[in-house]
């Protein structure tokens, strides 16, 4: 047997919200040396520090760089401060995993991304949803040929985005200093499920709707997205939508043999196949009853043990520090993080004049 | 003398203002931007500031102060949502405060940041009662509560200026009610959990006065006060007196602490034994937060009366007339 692989040395940037679900995973696992955390505000950096038992602590992420140099840095700080945080990390020789969006703009990726393979390192866009239990399931009967060829796939955001910190007027400034205000937050979301299912076909233009503010919250920028996106044989109907109860994550996946329908927030599995029609409905409705009832309970369970929605993101973690040691692809590819940063460039081209 | 008042619109910060404007400081009340302060019909010398700590906004080249009394906090939400509103608020603030020139920093705190799993000495908390050691493992409140503590003490102390920590009991008063000291309800009854407990209450407007004695009292070598009231009920007598002054409470059903203590330790050793302390509970179930919340305990406020010469003006049966409404509000309206 060969030596065990030297655990990679990770840093993070940002210790905020999203850095409460990644710091857990980094700390624990044997894969990975924490060995700094960056924060502008030093209470928060040394909370983080102590909390999950990092080595250093920085204000600084320049010297963090330069202090701990390590091979992987996580950017979880807002959005538009990820272009020169991410160039930063990559022009020190570090991979790096950034929280979505990771730009503004298609273009901004671009650049990150070139940027990237110019140093030989990796730049991943998180995708965490794609690792979620429920998406896991709808990738075996895709697999297993249960749904048959995807034709369509509904997505329903339904958050309202004025209600957080986007849209506290306590608070000055945009809520998310993005092009589409707080719904670009979320955009990335949509648009790589959609890709994702879709089987990332190359977009032919066709995306149409509307983006806009419903609210009139000045801070919030836009709350309310409907799209329909064409892709190849697929279409899709992406929302978000901030006056709706209550609040759900709804997917739903029609294929020529069957449909899967099930929630992020909520999750259940519902599949009703080509035969579960006419005299048969009654059974699939009694079946996916139970189905309902079952799910109920493990919901109860995913409560009680905090196996909420980003219950992804560690086992996306897991698969890239794992690619990272073993000199594989990375499990989220350039050209992906791409497509999706296009396809959120489309539907941001819907948005109506403020 | 200047006294800056942040989280001026909030439950207790109205009292604050009232009082220390009573008492003749010269106020300046910080309140968030979307505050309506118009009907707290607040006097001349109360100067209103609009601002929140969360950012640094304008507010921060505005506080020229003799004195902060420090009472903004997020006492809900998740744990980001109370770091942002209660610690990195107070790093804001004490970051842009000229802090040479200040004579005192009056913070409010809170009696969650005290242990409640060992009994204190000779069963009576006081301010010597040891702090809570794993707040990680109680709540968010509790975590942020006592970084905020630890951060203005330290910040106070490595600056030189004079600190005062005030941590008040349960506050009550017209418009906070506690629930009439329920712990659950269930139709028409309220389930009363350790009914013999004392409910370490304190009226609001006696906390607000000994909030503003503490501006300028001389304090030797004391600078942590426990603020509660004299007569203290049990949690059944405050659910009583809630009800006989026309609250809507429903029928009293006591649950003893034996019952409520041994439900949570169950618990917490099947949580321990299926989930690897993994699972997260509701607070009737949960062992630490049922200790903190309702575990028998003596209270003293003894430091309070003797260092600050604070004596609580509003008794228990005024204090529940002026909070159900009997004999008009808290601001005599």
């Amino acid at each position: 047997m060969g030596e065990p692989s030297k655990p990679l040395r990770a840093a993070v940037i940002g210790c905020g919200g999203i850095a409460n679900e990644h710091l857990p995973f980094l700390a624990k696992s044997p894969l990975i040396e924490l060995v700094g955390v960056c924060d502008t505000s030093r209470v928060t950096a040394m909370f983080a520090q102590q909390r999950f038992e990092v080595q250093g602590w920085f204000l600084n992420a320049e010297e963090m760089l330069a202090a701990t140099r390590p091979d992987v840095v996580h950017v979880l700080t807002p959005p538009q401060s990820h272009r020169p945080l991410v160039s930063l990390c990559l022009n020190a020789g570090a991979h790096v995993v950034c929280e979505k969006p990771m730009t503004a703009s298609a273009s901004e990726t671009a650049e990150l991304l070139a940027l990237a393979r110019q140093q030989g390192k990796w730049l991943v866009e998180s995708r965490n949803l794609l690792f979620n239990d429920i998406v896991l399931k709808i990738d075996r009967l895709l697999d297993d040929g249960t749904l048959g060829e995807v034709r369509e796939i509904d997505l329903l955001l339904s958050l309202d985005l004025n209600a957080g910190p986007f849209g506290d007027l306590n608070l000055e400034g945009p809520g998310v200093q993005l092009p589409g205000g707080a719904v670009h937050d979320f955009l990335p979301h949509l648009a790589y499920l959609f890709l994702h299912f879709a089987g990332e076909a190359k977009l032919d233009n066709r995306v149409h709707g509307v983006l806009e503010n419903r609210s009139g919250n000045s801070r919030v920028g836009y709350d309310h997205l409907d799209a329909l996106v064409m892709a190849g044989s697929c279409r899709g109907r992406l929302r978000i939508a901030s006056d709706l109860k209550p609040d759900m994550f709804r997917l739903v996946v029609r294929g020529t043999r069957a449909v899967a329908e099930s929630d992020f927030y909520n999750p259940f599995l519902r599949i009703q196949r080509a035969v579960d029609s006419g005299k048969m409905a009654p059974f699939e409705q009694i079946r996916s009853g139970m189905s309902l009832a079952r799910a109920g309970i493990g919901s109860l369970r995913d409560k009680v043990l905090q196996h909420g929605t980003y219950h992804g993101l560690p086992r996306m973690l897991e698969a890239i520090y794992q690619a990272l040691r073993d000199g594989q692809d990375s499990p989220i590819a350039a050209t992906d993080i791409a497509a999706t940063a296009a396809l959120v460039d489309r539907l941001i081209g819907l948005r109506s004049a403020q | 003398m200047k006294v800056l008042i942040t989280g001026a619109s909030g439950f207790l910060g109205q009292a604050v203002v009232r009082a220390a404007a009573a008492a003749g400081f010269e106020v300046l009340a910080l309140v968030r931007p979307t505050a309506d302060v118009s009907r707290l019909a607040w006097p001349d010398n109360v100067e209103v500031l609009r601002g929140d700590l969360r950012q640094k906004g304008e507010w921060k080249s505005r506080i020229n102060v003799d004195c902060v009394v420090h009472l903004a906090a997020a006492p809900s939400g998740d744990l980001a949502t109370q770091f942002a509103g209660t610690v990195l608020a107070t790093e804001n603030l004490l970051e842009h405060l000229a802090l040479k020139s200040l004579r005192r920093f009056v913070h409010i705190s809170s009696f969650s940041v005290y242990d409640y799993s060992t009994r204190p000495n000779k069963g009576v908390l006081d301010e010597a009662a040891a702090l809570e050691p794993k707040p990680e493992a109680r709540d968010a409140y509790t975590i942020t509560k006592m970084i905020q503590e630890r951060l203005v003490v330290d910040t106070c102390d490595g600056a030189g200026v004079d600190c005062v920590i005030i941590r008040p009991g349960a506050i009550y008063g017209p418009g906070k009610d506690w629930g009439f000291g329920k712990a659950a309800e269930f139709r028409k009854c309220d389930l009363i959990f350790a009914p013999g407990a004392i409910f370490r209450l304190t009226y609001v407007d006696n906390c607000a006065d000994a909030i503003v004695k503490a501006i300028n009292s001389p304090i030797s070598s004391a600078r942590i006060f426990n603020i509660v009231d004299d007569d203290l009920p049990s949690t059944w007598a405050f659910h009583k007196a809630c009800r006989r002054a026309g609250a809507p409470a429903g029928r009293a059903i006591p649950v003893p602490w034996l019952i409520v203590s041994g439900l949570g330790r169950i618990v917490r050793l099947l949580n321990r034994a299926a989930f690897r302390n993994r699972a997260k509970l509701p607070e009737l179930l949960e062992f630490k937060r049922q200790q903190a919340r309702w575990r028998p305990m003596r209270y003293s406020n003894k430091l309070a009366k003797t260092v600050l010469g604070w004596s609580p003006a509003i008794g228990f049966e005024e204090g529940i007339a002026r909070t159900f409404g009997q004999k008009g509000s808290a601001d005599g309206a």
